[in-house]
């Protein structure tokens, strides 16, 4: 098994690591959108939603624990491949210009990162690790976006987890080694209207939330 | 037409390795537009001299875009501003009277500063050493036409091999890596057949090598393939990647 | 002193082979107990280091760039020729070997010569067995295309990068030997001396150009692998770090020069463009095929070309040449442009370029036609100049490109110093007078792969390895001799920097031992570069010290050099009585104008022996025979 291990611990193999496990963050962000859509649908739906979700049991415990699992890894290599890095330019440039290939995106990747980090920590403690007797997973919601400053920030922090995608989506592809001159532009342009969906779609919520309360 | 122009740069000057650099203020005149940006430097040095002032240090070779031993940052940009121009075939008349130009070298902990603007990208010279070959000795080889190359495939190849391995892609790098510099030598060689029998060693080895130099990791920012003096794509470091995990995961070699 | 060339006897074809068999091979166990030093890595030094190391020799290979991926061979655009006749139009090793003595105007050897057409073919293979990306046809064989001096389609291309492609490959085998350990790589070195024990070449000493360190460093042979010495005329197609210096210390150590008058002269560069300009830049003669060379014809027109109407133009090649027109051979088009600038009709601010127009061709076959053709020329030549050449015709000039001249060598590619071996462009063996467009890569690669390993391991046998080592008091009297010239050039400080030194001396070469020469021009010039000499040693301006990185040192102990070197050439230049090749003395010409050989007095190699600094070389001649071709006299009308 020592090749296994020398093969992700090189920077390709890291950054294999982050590119799997942004895919399947992907993947999650695209049920989550989905269920979270369902509210358009009425308190009801949304609740029933919620409520056939709960029902799985062992196996949403499973999931849980894999996106657990996920996480770790993504922000702990992410952080290391940050830190290394950083170091790799001791000397910074007193002048810094990008020639055309940088984007927002991709030059604020580690920042972001972290943002969403600490926003994941907030989001699951309003939501997920909350005392659910005697209210329903709407109420709850609702609730919380009472607060205009609530509605604010979770605003922002999509548009945030919007420009992370913006790179992460078609970087996990590149670094996955899926790059081909006659493809490539389609992939380019389907993570940019990935990233509007993400940031839109959960940016809405809370809106939408804070009005039909 | 020609024009002469007056800049003021902003050198970086370094007595050498390891010693503490700083940018120094000097003043280009009567810049004809015809000349090529290192002309420029040399018209500057020859006048530090008659100064008694210790001229500028900074490495070229051919003066023709392809030897790859010339560069330097210019106001933050590998080998200037111009797209896939080299810093000795960048031309003065890219830039207006009174512009204020920043020059540094390429900045990478890989590449130490050898003295101002002269760097050490023997890094480079290692990760070729640890397999960016074909393993045949002089005279074995049999008839050049008895393997036929797909006409697209040896263009591929070609598009690859251009680089000249001036480091441009390390230093124009946010994360000083070196996978463009890697990925087109490996792509070069794997997209040919005589390249195959070595290509799972060569990718896991070259890999390795520039992991242990201290280069940082892609993050695909394309910066480099913006600045390559070549315009070698990024499809070569997909190709790398492809390549390494093929090797690593798949085939016998180690 | 009638040198011998060693040239095997017996018939053309089978001399090689002979010698293969007569020279005595090294026992594979002992080859690991010869270390060999290998100065340069271009074409000729990466191909030599690499073999040399593949079959078993420690080998110590030196180069002034940071790496040896950067030697000038990399800059050959063209491409590399060799007889595989793959386009069936009855190619062969005869008629590349006919065509090189012939291009080179009947001054090489038919031996060299026609082992170099021999070998050129297992280039080709060797050089895509590394995985060279040549240039490919549809159905994946190699492609090839017609250059100059041929009538037959034989050279082998990698888009206009061949040169760069070639030596990629030769530094892929010199890296797979340095990992493995049989190469030990030194770059940033420069070779300033050799050292020569009991008469045999033993070792260098060179300059580590980052710490100023002088080294010594000892082998059982030498290899020079150094290169042209083109930059004596300070502006030509050449690097910057191209240089004379090693190949001009062997020859103060007795090495002897061999032709060195003899220096090609390409006609289609782009223009100096001001007195600051520090290179030129070679374009693709192919140019010529479809631009038509005028001036007007006033002198002293300065009316921009699209002003200057037809009737005010003079289309010189076309009326002077009927029948070849524009496509003359290089040295007749560009004798013919510097005759036009001394008429006063050159164009352009410096009045020094003639211009190459494509109006014609453009509205005979269509912008999209002429950019298909040349279009990555038409773009290098705006990205200099700043014009486009699609609008107003291009500016071209004559250049140095190449030097033919180089240290003697035998047949073995060894000089009159025994185990000192020179290769490639630094010798003088296979051009003759003049070099066929495509013919520097394979004799580089010739000499590196497939000459210099059999002939080196003749001389081994007769040497014990590890002979001398670096501790021998000849090294540490080298060292002290070349610590001593470069404490006298830091101790001038004078008021002309070095490169104010090295333009006036290539103006002189220029217009006295360029394209065109005259015994009176050559005589001026002689007394010029010795007034020039002094002067240098006396108001030289280097700064800083040898104990650093240095480039000013670097560049001033190459200019001295050039500084001797050139009245090397002027000598030469003034006893060749003829008109040969690159060397053309105009009291020497047919009727139309054309070189006029003299067989009869001057078929023969000039190799001179260093006396001393100022004083006259001697000359030693090694008579050339042919007994395979006819000579005969070009005409181009």
């Amino acid at each position: 098994m020592n090749w296994l291990v020398k093969t992700f611990s090189s920077s390709i193999g890291k950054k294999l690591m982050m590119a799997v496990t942004g895919l399947c963050f992907i993947g999650f962000l695209m049920v989550h959108l989905a269920g979270n859509l369902t509210v358009t649908a009425g308190g009801e739906v949304f609740n029933a939603y919620a409520a056939k979700l709960h029902s799985l049991g062992a196996p949403l415990l499973v999931m849980e624990f894999v996106l657990l699992a996920l996480a770790v890894v993504h922000v702990i290599t992410g952080l290391y491949l940050f830190y290394r890095n950083v170091m790799a330019r001791p000397q910074r440039y007193a002048v810094n210009r990008n020639a055309g290939g940088r984007t927002l995106g991709s030059a604020t990747m580690p920042y972001t990162g972290v943002v969403i980090l600490a926003f994941l920590v907030i989001h699951l403690t309003n939501f997920t690790f909350v005392d659910k007797t005697g209210t329903t997973i709407f109420q709850i919601v609702s609730n919380a976006f009472q607060n205009p400053v609530t509605v604010l920030f979770y605003t922002l922090v999509m548009v945030v987890v919007a420009l992370h995608v913006s790179h992460g989506l078609w970087s996990a592809l590149q670094t996955i080694g899926a790059n081909h001159p006659k493809y490539m532009p389609v992939v380019m342009a389907a993570s940019l209207i990935f990233a509007v969906v993400v940031g839109i779609g959960f940016g809405f919520l809370p809106i939408y939330f804070s009005l039909i309360a | 037409m020609t024009q002469t122009i007056n800049l003021t740069l902003k050198v970086w000057r370094q007595g050498g390795p390891g010693v503490k650099g700083r940018l120094d203020t000097y003043h280009a005149e009567n810049i004809s537009t015809d000349m090529s940006f290192l002309e420029m430097l040399d018209v500057v040095n020859e006048s530090l001299t008659l100064d008694g002032k210790e001229p500028i240090a900074f490495d070229y070779d051919c003066r023709e875009g392809i030897c790859g031993q010339c560069g330097a940052v210019v106001n933050g940009r590998a080998h200037g501003p111009e797209k896939g121009t080299t810093l000795c075939q960048l031309h003065m008349r890219h830039f207006s009277n009174g512009d204020i130009l920043v020059i540094e070298p390429f900045r990478a902990r890989a590449f130490r500063v050898v003295k101002d603007l002269v760097v050490d990208r023997s890094p480079l010279d290692r990760i070729i050493q640890a397999g960016g070959y074909i393993s045949v000795n002089a005279g074995g080889a049999p008839d050049a036409n008895a393997a036929p190359v797909p006409q697209e495939t040896a263009e591929l190849a070609m598009d690859a091999a251009a680089c000249i391995g001036c480091g441009a892609c390390v230093a124009s790098c946010p994360n000083a890596s070196a996978m463009l510099f890697v990925g087109a030598k490996v792509s070069h060689l794997t997209l040919l057949p005589q390249g195959k029998p070595e290509a799972a060693r060569r990718a896991l080895s070259m890999v390795d090598t520039m992991d242990t130099l201290g280069f940082g990791n892609c993050s695909n920012e394309r910066e480099c393939e913006a600045e390559c003096p070549k315009e070698i794509s990024i499809t070569n470091i997909a190709r790398l990647n492809r390549e390494f995990m093929k090797a690593g995961f798949f085939s016998n070699a180690r | 002193m009638q040198l011998d060339g060693k040239i095997p006897a017996g018939p053309l074809k089978d001399k090689w082979d002979r010698h293969r068999f007569e020279l005595k091979l090294v026992n594979p166990a002992n080859k690991r107990r010869y270390d060999i030093i290998v100065v340069g890595t271009g074409l000729a030094g990466g191909a030599a280091a690499a073999s040399l190391a593949e079959l078993g020799y420690n080998v110590k290979n030196f180069c002034i760039q940071d790496s040896p991926r950067r030697a000038h061979s990399i800059a050959a655009q063209g491409g590399i020729n060799a007889a595989k006749n793959y386009t069936n139009e009855g190619d062969s090793i005869w008629r590349l070997f006919y065509d090189t003595i012939k291009g080179g105007d009947f001054r090489a050897r038919e031996g060299n010569v026609y082992r170099l057409a021999q070998v050129s073919n297992h280039i080709i293979d060797h050089c895509v067995a590394q995985g060279i990306p040549f240039a490919r046809d549809y159905g994946g064989l190699l492609a090839n295309r017609s250059f100059g001096g041929a009538q037959v389609s034989r050279t082998f291309y990698a888009r206009g990068q061949t040169g760069q492609q070639l030596l990629l490959g030769a530094y892929g085998a010199l890296c797979r030997q340095i990992a493995a350990g049989k190469v030990t790589m030194f770059p940033r070195r420069e070779m300033l001396d050799l050292v020569v024990i009991d008469g045999k070449a033993k070792g260098i000493v060179a300059r580590n150009l980052i710490t100023g360190e002088v080294e010594k460093h000892a082998g059982d042979a030498v290899v020079l692998c150094t290169g042209g010495y083109g930059n004596v005329y300070f502006l030509s197609t050449n690097a910057m770090a191209s240089n004379v210096t090693a190949a001009f210390r062997a020859h103060k150590r007795g090495a002897f020069f061999a032709n060195p008058c003899f220096t090609q002269i390409h006609p289609t560069c782009i223009p100096v463009h001001g007195t600051y300009q520090s290179k030129l830049t070679l374009m693709s003669e192919s140019l010529r095929n479809d631009g038509r060379v005028w001036v007007p014809k006033n002198s002293g027109d300065k009316r921009a070309p699209g002003d200057i109407p037809e009737s005010e133009r003079d289309y010189y090649l076309e009326s002077k040449y009927p029948s070849f027109g524009n496509l003359v051979p290089r040295d007749v088009a560009s004798r013919n442009a510097k005759e036009q600038c001394d008429m006063g009709k050159g164009v352009g601010e410096t009045g020094l370029a003639v211009y190459l127009d494509f109006a014609e061709a453009i509205r005979r076959d269509g912008e999209e036609m002429i950019a298909r053709k040349y279009g990555n020329l038409f773009q290098m030549y705006e990205k200099i100049t700043g014009q486009n050449p699609y609008r107003t015709p291009m500016m071209i000039y004559p250049a140095v490109h190449y030097t033919m001249g180089g240290l003697w060598v035998d047949y073995n590619l060894m000089s009159n110093l025994e185990g000192l071996f020179v290769l490639g462009e630094a010798n003088f063996s296979d051009h003759g007078a003049n070099r066929l467009g495509a013919s520097a890569l394979m004799q580089g690669l010739a000499d590196g792969y497939f000459v210099i390993p059999y002939t080196i391991g003749g001389y081994l046998t007769g040497e014990s390895p590890g002979a001398v080592n670096a501790d021998h008091p000849a090294f540490a009297d080298v060292v002290q001799a070349v610590e001593e010239r470069t404490r006298k050039l830091l101790s001038v400080k004078g008021k002309r920097t070095v490169d104010d030194f090295h333009r006036h001396l290539g103006l002189v070469m220029w217009d006295h031992c360029g394209m065109a020469r005259t015994n009176e021009g050559l005589t001026r010039a002689r007394e010029t570069v010795r007034a020039l000499r002094s002067e240098f040693w006396e108001n030289v301006l280097v700064p800083g010290d040898s104990h650093d990185f240095n480039q000013s040192l670097e560049r001033a102990g190459r200019v001295a050099d050039f500084m001797e070197f050139a009245e090397l050439m002027i000598v030469d230049a003034l006893h060749r009585q003829e008109s040969c090749g690159g060397h053309f003395n105009e009291a020497y010409q047919t009727e139309e104008g054309e070189a006029k050989r003299d067989d009869e007095n001057f078929a023969y190699v000039a190799a001179w022996e260093f006396t001393g600094v100022g004083k006259d070389p001697e000359l030693h001649k090694e008579d050339l025979t042919f007994e395979n071709v006819q000579l005969t006299q070009r005409s181009y009308k």
